[in-house]
């Protein structure tokens, strides 16, 4: 096994991020695997990833949807690019927000 | 499956032979510092200045704790109850207790001083914890055991594989004809509409998803952004981004099965099978819920990877129920290793797949429910309980 290769886990095909499952710092290339089918993907990391947090799978457009367990879990706030950490700095939930006086999300 | 249980006489199977005085306060914690084998639950609550419908949500949780089949007998005294409400009068108490055949006795202080009533309360405590150590296990089919689960302190651990785990488990015991209860209305926003699929109808389905959208209400009702108040801090640095997330991963603990009802607060199911509760996180109010809707065994599924110069209490919640801690973090188990009952790491770290780690889970808590001590039972210490009450304090 590839000592460099560090381990991240989606669970569904259509999800857009992936947990890691080691310390993953810049430039380490990440094996993902798919709690749902046999498929993998490898993906190098962009950032410094800590044990336990997301890194996107593909490009994610500011405004679009953060899909994890093939549910919405919230919407990006910029632009997040493969491989980065996703997270509360660029990704916002939008649900219980009375902070929005009704505004419609 | 079978393990080795108490039998009551309404037919339930408890784990445990404890003798219950309640409701708390200075006479029931001096009986059970003199007297082995006592429970008492431990609240500030009386019910006095609280609303009706508290005052019988305290009503209920306090003849539910009684009812719990881990209780061979119970003690109940009028001290702490709240300024003679009907729904707290202690003889209604007692009554509706000693409706399940079991022993239950009223401590009269009517024409006694406070310590004269603790001397009584003591000699009939002995009694009663000799009289249930003459009961012996006997094997029973584990269809008997109902369980209830809170996630907390999650992590991203919790949603791919803790709750996974103890999924697996709720559809096993569901699947033996035992009961499984889990809850948390705030932790199944955003995730509802997978839950309401479950329904065994339309009304159970209804009442899952107006549980999330009161509690969403409420949260609105106070103006405040829900992500400063929960995900709670330690699940944000523990990877969760937003509820939705959080809420996603939290119902994978409910398993598969379909799901039979909600439950108020402390309110026992009508039958088997898997039940959501609306109820609140806290697990200082969500095991005693548990406990008194009859859960013999309570398990704590933890996160823990966001606990940052914590480290974790230990938490007897449950009163009567022994209570298991479980993680899935590799590095909360290394931390908090000695004050952990159960590890499915092992997952992640791919030793085990979900249902192995399901089923040493599952056989871990027919070991428990025929007798070995949960880490937390190992000891004497006791946390306060906060019942789940919902309307404002006059």
């Amino acid at each position: 096994m590839n000592s460099g290769l560090k381990k991240g886990l989606a669970i569904k095909s259509v999800d857009n991020v992936a947990t890691v499952l080691d310390d993953v710092s810049c430039g380490d290339r990440i094996l993902v695997k798919f709690a749902d089918s046999a498929s993998v993907l490898t993906i190098e990391s962009r950032e410094n990833i800590p044990f336990g947090f997301k890194v996107a799978l593909k490009d994610i457009q500011k405004g679009e949807y953060v899909i994890k367990y093939g549910e919405v879990i919230g919407r990006a706030t910029e632009f997040i690019g493969e491989g980065r950490l996703v997270h509360v700095h660029n990704v916002e939930g939008l649900r219980g927000r009375g902070d929005l006086g009704g505004e419609k999300i | 499956m079978t393990f080795l249980g108490y039998e009551r006489p309404d037919g339930s199977v408890g784990v445990r032979n404890y003798v219950l005085i309640i409701p708390g306060g200075i006479i029931s914690d001096s009986i059970c510092n003199f007297v082995n084998g006592c429970k008492t639950i431990v609240t500030a609550d009386s019910g006095s200045g609280r609303s009706k419908r508290d005052r019988e949500t305290i009503a209920r949780t306090l003849v539910g704790l009684g009812m719990n089949p881990n209780v061979a007998s119970v003690i109940v005294h009028g001290r702490g109850l709240g300024s003679g409400y009907p729904e707290l009068n202690v003889n209604r108490l007692a009554d509706d207790i000693a409706k399940t055949g079991k022993r239950v006795e009223v401590l009269d202080g009517s024409n006694t001083s406070t310590l004269e009533l603790i001397v009584k309360g003591i000699n009939l405590a002995r009694e009663m914890v000799q009289e249930a150590s003459r009961l012996r296990r006997r094997e029973y089919d584990d269809g008997n055991l109902c369980v209830g689960v809170k996630c907390g302190a999650s992590d991203t651990t919790s949603g791919i594989v803790g709750n996974p785990v103890v999924g697996y488990v709720f559809d096993k015991l569901v699947s033996k004809g035992g009961t499984a209860l889990f809850g948390e209305n705030t932790e199944i926003i955003g995730a509802e509409h997978i839950l309401a699929k479950r329904a065994v109808n339309k009304q159970v389905a209804e009442a899952i998803l107006e549980v999330a959208r009161e509690t969403e209400e409420r949260a609105k009702a106070i103006g405040e952004d829900i992500r400063t108040i929960n995900p709670v801090p330690s699940n944000i640095a523990g990877g969760i981004t937003t509820l939705e997330e959080k809420s996603l991963g939290a119902i994978a603990k409910s398993g598969s099965m379909p799901i039979q009802g909600v439950l108020k607060y402390g309110e026992r199911p009508k039958g088997r099978g898997l039940y959501f509760v609306d109820n609140w996180m806290s697990m200082l109010s969500i095991f005693l819920g548990y406990a008194a809707a009859g859960a013999q065994i309570v398990l704590f599924q933890l996160g823990g990877g966001g606990l940052v110069g914590d480290t974790i209490l230990y938490s007897s919640g449950g009163v009567v129920a022994p209570l298991l801690w479980l993680t899935a973090n590799p590095k909360t188990y290394r931390r908090f290793g000695e004050e952990i009952d159960f590890y499915s790491g092992t997952v992640i770290e791919g030793k085990e797949t979900i249902q192995e780690a399901g089923e040493r889970l599952y056989n871990l808590i027919l070991d428990v429910a025929s007798g070995t001590m949960t880490k937390t039972e190992t000891l004497t210490h006791t946390d306060p309980n906060q019942i789940y009450t919902l309307d404002p304090m006059l």
